[in-house]
């Protein structure tokens, strides 16, 4: 259950790649050198271990040149947890390795159960603890939204010595970094008799305020093809933020589904949940829903933490897409025609944050000539000349059906990106959208049921939201690439 | 027995002001305690400053003395003090549960808190190195957690449920042990029979996972159904456990998971109420606990029911879109190391899929192109496995659908893909074959596929040839390798040769030379493809050394393949060719040897020729020979590293070897480097071989001082060994006394001993009178008569000049190149032996007062003879 070392590591797409940071777990090595016996690999020297990390994850230098030790085609599950292959015949095992832009986060799991051959990954817990351990951190970095810079880091990395003094002083991970910190001022918690949870770092003092938004996301692959299904999938994630006071208030949302809303499955609670209604959990993706299965109200009593937390999260399998959509090329010489239509469904709210379409181009020269027509909305071509960008506004016409129609010359002088999938008349629309105070599912929060169990009149806020991800309307004119879901029945 | 460095380190975490600097020394102390205390005194000696650093140290810093703690558990740990119930660790154990319980609030802010925070946490850390540490401190541990309202109660759980595990594990181990023990233990160390646990710290057993599912067996403790103390104590841990951090609550559950299975009084049905709880979590860790429980108890604690659901859910959790990868990936790895109530098969590392898990559901994973190639391929994995077990090659949905998953990468990978597609393609396609090789009609076609992708891109030669080795592996029975080899030969070899590139033909042949190591492959159309390639421009008057050995290598192949008798001709063509118009004269002569060799050996002789030349040792010498064999390059041309010395210089007589790695060396160069800047640097030397066998080779090192001072010096070597690869090896340091630089009066040899005479005591007037440049000192001690004549003639021989005592005593001259000298005047006065000496280099006094003291020593002298009695 605990760590042997850990590492944080930047680098520039695998060039100028450093430690930045690196910490050994000296008495669980002791522990570790007793367990292994003789078969105990010592941890290699920072800068070895991040010349073997990078080749392992395809960042070296040798990046095109076949790498026997890395690109045997034997395989071997290779993630989460790496496989490094240290001189002689010892490998050092199992290295997780988690990687978001110029970061990379290492950690060396103790490896507890002493065996000849290699334990299952499933049956180390210090797996799962470093992996949440990782993510905590990660997040930590990252915290200033998003984006990195060298500053940002080493203010970070320079704070890293203290906070693992308190969430892994030896070893053994104990929480994770806070990110995100209260709203309010809290005071530290004085005498009382009730236990404080170890999540909480005071007590809220003031007006007890609940915050709870449902936000889904909807994705989609479009093919336009009466022989492929088109598939879509919706989840939705519920996020809380809560001033309550008291060492252990107890605050209850409930989801509630319309009448022939479709059940909320896969649902996935925060640890500050109480109790479960088991068929809450019993609704499950892989069955077929049918008319009676459980279809709420949804309700999540809880305890919650001071900052802001996602209480749950779900799937659901609502009946239509959003927006069904139709993209058709025909390659003229040097240029293609292109013809898209976009419907809204009636069951959606015509009223979107935005709405934008956006049609890529590979592996062709870039645009020259583009003379499209839409009926709704405005075509603009980006600065790269490799891609329209159609944005619909706030509002889809009474018909809620949009066109575009015209014809695209690639007369470029230069090339434009180069795509492995995209090859041909393989092509794709991406929708990006967002629609305010609404879901698919139907799912929503209403005011009156939050309950909260204090003195004081809470003030209670709710919002709905519907955005999309990976919503795409393939060509239907040239092969699209497969997906699951089409092949059993 | 503190080293230097240890003792510079604590001077300087006392006397640093500053709190991050004094932070930061603590470093190497927390993370190398093993190169810092390696020894156990070094280690309670380094643990006493600290402590007495932590006493003085102002409550106010909190994070110092917070890091202190850690620090002083390290060293203590890790130099095995703890292990052993050192004083010191005895005392800081004391310490930790002081200031663990001081709960005093100091200063009013919460940093006191952090304090025992790390304390408990130290102490819990010292439990699980040292188990049976704290058993006699269960009551009051047990205490403080339930006390504690502060966040602490976190850190005490942990204590609490790691000393209870440890103590009740204890008890396991003894015979005879029972309720009543067990009873006493939760009790309190009021109990007299209750010794301090010495656990063996150093048994893995005692610190591994007990959580080893129904066929491993954990120790049990006989309690019956009596055990209400152990019960209320595990409900009262489980009831608190919501209030922890996710990681502190897997942690716990870890912990009771073991305890309630060592005791089998205890249903695994306490755990019940917690289930729903930890079915619905959105954490890793949590459910991966759960899952580690099922492992425990199976059926005892999971209906069917849960079963089903939990591996439903498991399904669920591996696609989850709200997951992160990586999450998603252990989940799928739990699904085929799945806890089943009944398992079937018992081995605990083998993949299996749960019985439960059928394509239907599997569907939900089905992999495709828009996948990480991490992803792709845990899931291709996962339906292989679902699609074998479902019977699908009898013709299904399932495996065309992989197929055609299959066909879309390979026509990603031509469209020109990025390295990581084509290796997740090529893993893939291994994947494939080793569950659906014998499906003819997927397997033909994916190596015709295979064929045409190489012609479009013959770089990738080494993905192939790696795809054919490893199938030809791990599937022995199948032909498979070979018929790609075969198609891939007759691709080559069909292709219309007019736009051939040089990149593509050293491709080819690289190729072409694996598919004549097939026996069941004619070599003819290679070989017409050979001496097509020569008539066309690209070859013919060729000089590229890499290509004509790309040649040679498939020529070598050739010459041992079992139809060699029907290719004679066409080969001794190309050889022929080969030798007289090839435009590199090592490609020439190598060719000419094979012809020579396939037209004057006998078959046999020829293959065992080539054959014993592959296996032995020659071949690897030559950088040509390497590159016939291609494969091995990297092998053959990286230098090795020795993990110990295997060779030394000595300077007399060779002293007995360290077991032997190696029978003999060859070509051995060593390499000196020096440590300083007494001495001019020293050129490599050279032996020619080295053999256990044979007497070592005498080696002459003239060293060129620059100032006569003693030295070290670095050795490494560079040889080759028999078979045929590089070794770097440190050697032991050459080390240069002192003595070592003297040399005689450098006078011509036909001198008379007077004119030697007279030239010491000319130069011992000038020192005498110019004490400016001379320095004049006295040594003395006592010495018998016969131990000063021993001593004159061990050491001072050669530079003696007089060899009888003049009235004031025997003349010694020693000269230390580049331009010292030293002279000695060593005369008995009373008891006492004097040696008066004169230097025109006063650096050299503290040296030559070092040897006088080493050769007169009371240990040097008992070599000379007898005791001296006393020096001074």
């Amino acid at each position: 259950m605990s760590l042997r070392a850990l590492w944080i590591i930047s680098h520039e797409k695998g060039e100028n790649a450093s430690v930045r940071f690196s910490r050994r777990f000296a008495t669980v090595e002791h522990r570790y050198k007793s367990l292994a016996g003789s078969s105990y690999v010592s941890v290699p020297e920072d800068s070895n271990f991040l010349q073997l990390l990078l080749t392992e994850l395809g960042l070296s230098r040798s990046n095109k040149n076949f790498v026997a030790a890395r690109d045997d085609c034997l395989y071997r599950p290779r993630s989460p947890a790496v496989e490094l292959c240290l001189d002689g015949k010892k490998t050092l095992w199992p290295v997780l390795a988690l990687s978001q832009g110029p970061l990379i986060l290492a950690c060396l799991p103790l490896v507890d159960i002493p065996s000849e051959s290699r334990p299952p990954l499933a049956s180390l817990l210090s797996v799962s603890q470093g992996l949440t351990l990782l993510a905590g951190l990660q997040a930590f970095l990252f915290s200033s939204g998003g984006k990195l810079d060298n500053e940002g880091l080493v203010a970070r990395v320079a704070a890293l010595p203290s906070l693992l003094l308190q969430i892994c002083p030896l070893g053994t991970p104990l929480d994770i970094p806070l990110v995100g910190t209260p709203a309010t001022p809290t005071v530290p918690t004085s005498a009382v008799n009730q236990k404080q949870p170890a999540w909480k770092t005071g007590l809220h003092r003031g007006r007890p305020t609940v915050n709870v938004a449902v936000v889904e996301t909807v994705r989609s692959m479009q093919f336009g093809d009466q022989s492929r299904q088109d598939l879509w999938d919706v989840y939705g994630t519920v996020t809380c933020k809560c001033e309550v006071e008291g060492v252990l208030p107890n605050v209850t949302v409930t989801l509630s589904l319309p009448h022939n809303g479709s059940p909320l499955q896969d649902i996935l609670v925060h640890p500050c949940v109480t109790s479960l209604d088991l068929s809450i959990l019993t609704a499950s993706s892989l069955d077929n829903a049918d008319g009676s299965a459980f279809s709420g109200p949804y309700k999540f009593p809880f305890s919650p933490p001071l900052e802001p937390f996602r209480l749950c999260s779900y799937t659901s399998q609502v009946p239509v897409p959003p927006i069904l959509g139709s993209y058709q090329l025909k390659e003229e010489e040097n240029s293609l025609r292109v013809n898209v239509s976009l419907k809204l469904h009636e069951s959606v709210k015509n009223s979107f944050e935005f709405c934008e379409a956006l049609l890529p181009f590979f592996n062709r020269n870039q645009m020259g000539n583009v003379d499209v027509k839409v009926s709704s909305g405005q075509v603009d071509v980006t600065k790269e000349k490799n891609r329209l960008i159609w944005a619909l506004g706030q509002k889809f016409p009474k018909s809620r059906e949009v066109t575009l129609e015209g014809k695209i010359t690639f007369s470029g002088s230069s090339q434009g990106p180069s795509d492995p999938l995209c090859t041909g008349l393989t092509a794709y629309i991406e929708l990006h959208l967002k629609v305010p105070d609404t879901t698919l599912s139907g799912c929503s929060v209403d005011q009156h049921s939050v309950q909260v169990y204090s003195s004081a009149k809470p003030k209670i806020i709710t919002s709905r939201e519907l955005q999309s991800k990976d919503y795409f309307i393939w060509n239907s004119t040239g092969p699209a690439p497969m997906s699951s879901g089409q092949m059993m029945t | 027995e503190l080293t230097l460095i240890l003792k510079v380190f604590l001077a300087l975490v006392l006397l640093t002001l500053s709190g991050s600097l004094q932070v930061l020394l603590l470093v190497p102390l927390c993370e190398h305690p093993f190169l810092l205390c390696s020894s156990e005194s070094a280690g309670e000696e380094t643990a006493l400053d600290l402590m007495s650093v932590f006493l003085q140290c102002p409550p106010r810093s909190q994070q110092f003395r917070c890091h202190l703690l850690v620090a002083l558990t390290s060293v203590l740990i890790c130099s095995s003090c703890a292990g052993s119930r050192s004083r010191a660790s005895l005392d800081f154990l004391d310490l930790l549960l002081q200031v663990a319980q001081d709960t005093s609030d100091h200063h009013g802010d919460s940093s006191p808190l952090c304090l025992r925070n790390t304390a408990a946490e130290c102490l819990r850390e010292m439990e699980a190195s040292c188990p049976g540490l704290l058993s006699q401190r269960l009551e009051l541990l047990g205490g403080l957690r339930q006390q504690e309202t502060s966040r602490l109660h976190q850190a005490y759980a942990g204590l609490q449920v790691l000393v209870l595990r440890n103590a009740v594990l204890h008890l396991t181990k003894e015979s005879g042990a029972g309720a009543a023990q067990l009873k006493a233990l939760l009790g309190g160390p009021s109990c007299a029979d209750q010794d301090v646990f010495q656990m063996d710290a150093n048994d893995p057993a005692v610190q591994a996972s007990l959580v080893l599912g129904p066929m491993g067996r954990v120790p049990t403790l006989p309690t019956g159904p009596d055990c209400k103390e152990l019960r209320s104590i595990l409900s009262s841990l489980l009831e608190e456990s919501y209030l922890l951090s996710p990681l502190c609550q897997a942690a716990l559950l870890h912990r009771l998971i073991e305890v309630v299975a060592m005791a089998p009084g205890i249903p695994p049905a306490i755990f019940r109420a917690q289930l729903l709880r930890l079915l619905g979590t959105n954490q890793v860790a949590l459910l991966h606990v759960t899952l580690l429980m099922k492992c425990a108890f199976t059926d005892s604690l999971f209906s069917a029911e849960d079963e089903a659901f939990l591996l439903k859910r498991l399904l669920v959790l591996s696609q989850h879109p709200v997951l992160s990868a990586s999450e998603r990936l252990f989940y799928m790895d739990c699904i085929l190391h799945f806890p089943e109530n009944r398992p079937i098969s018992c081995g605990d590392s083998d993949e299996a899929l749960p019985v439960l898990l059928t394509p239907q559901l599997a569907s939900i994973l089905l992999p495709t192109v828009l996948n990480d190639s991490a992803t792709l391929l845990a899931r291709l994995h996962l339906q292989a496995l679902v699609f074998l077990e479902d019977g699908e090659e009898e013709g299904g949905g399932g495996l065309a659908y992989i197929y055609d998953l299959l066909g879309a990468l390979l026509h990603m990978v031509d469209r020109g893909g990025s390295r990581d597609l084509v290796v997740t393609f090529f893993r893939a396609a291994f994947l494939f074959l080793l569950y659906f090789h014998h499906v003819e009609r997927y397997s033909a076609r994916l190596s015709q596929q295979l064929c045409q992708l190489y012609l479009q891109h013959p770089l990738l030669a080494p993905h192939i040839l790696n795809l054919a080795d490893r199938t030809q592996d791990h599937l022995p029975e199948s032909d498979w390798a070979v018929g790609l080899l075969q198609g891939l030969q007759r691709a080559i070899t069909g292709a219309p040769g007019g736009q051939l590139t040089l990149p593509d033909l050293s491709c080819h042949l690289k190729v072409l030379s694996r598919a004549a190591e097939e026996g069941n492959i004619s070599p003819c159309s290679t070989l017409r493809f050979l001496s097509a390639v020569f008539t066309s421009s690209l070859l013919c008057s060729g000089s590229n050394w890499c290509l004509g050995n790309g040649v040679l290598g498939v020529c070598r192949r050739v010459l041992l393949h079992p139809s060699l008798d029907s290719l004679f001709g066409p080969l001794a063509d190309v050889l022929l060719h080969l030798a007289c118009n090839y435009g590199d004269s090592d490609i020439q002569d190598h060719a000419r040897l094979y012809f020579s060799l396939l037209t004057t050996l006998s078959r046999e002789k020829l293959s065992a020729v080539l054959q014993g030349a592959a296996e032995g040792q020659v071949k690897k010498r030559a950088l040509s020979c390497v590159m016939a064999e291609s494969e091995g390059l990297t092998n053959a041309l990286s230098v090795h590293q020795t993990d110990r010395a295997v060779l030394r210089l000595t300077e007399a007589g060779p002293g007995p070897l360290q077991e032997p790695l190696f029978e003999q060396l060859f070509s051995i160069r060593l390499h000196f480097r020096l440590t300083d800047h007494h001495y001019h640097p020293l050129p490599d030397a050279s032996v020619p071989l080295l053999h256990r066998q044979r007497p070592p080779p005498e080696l002459t090192l003239t060293l060129q001082p620059r100032r006569p001072h003693p030295t070290t010096i670095r050795v490494a070597a560079i040889f080759t060994a028999k078979d045929g690869l590089t070794w770097h090896s440190d050697m032991p340091d050459l080390h240069v006394a002192f003595q070592q630089t003297f040399l005689p009066l450098p006078v011509p040899s036909t001198w008379s001993r007077a004119s030697r005479v007279a030239v010491f005591e000319a130069l011992w007037e000038e020192a005498e009178s110019e004490a400016g440049v001379w320095a004049v000192s006295l040594f003395c001690c006592q010495l018998g008569e016969a131990h000063l004549k021993a001593l004159l003639q061990t050491h001072f021989l050669p530079f003696l000049l007089s060899d009888s005592s003049l009235e004031d005593g025997f003349r010694v001259l020693w000269f230390l190149p580049p331009r010292s000298h030293v002279l000695l005047k060593i005369s008995r006065e009373d008891d006492a032996t004097l040696f008066k000496m004169a230097t025109d280099d006063r650096q050299l006094l503290p040296h030559i007062n070092d040897y006088l003291l080493e050769v007169t020593s009371t240990a040097a002298i008992r070599q000379l003879g007898s005791e001296p009695e006393h020096r001074s």
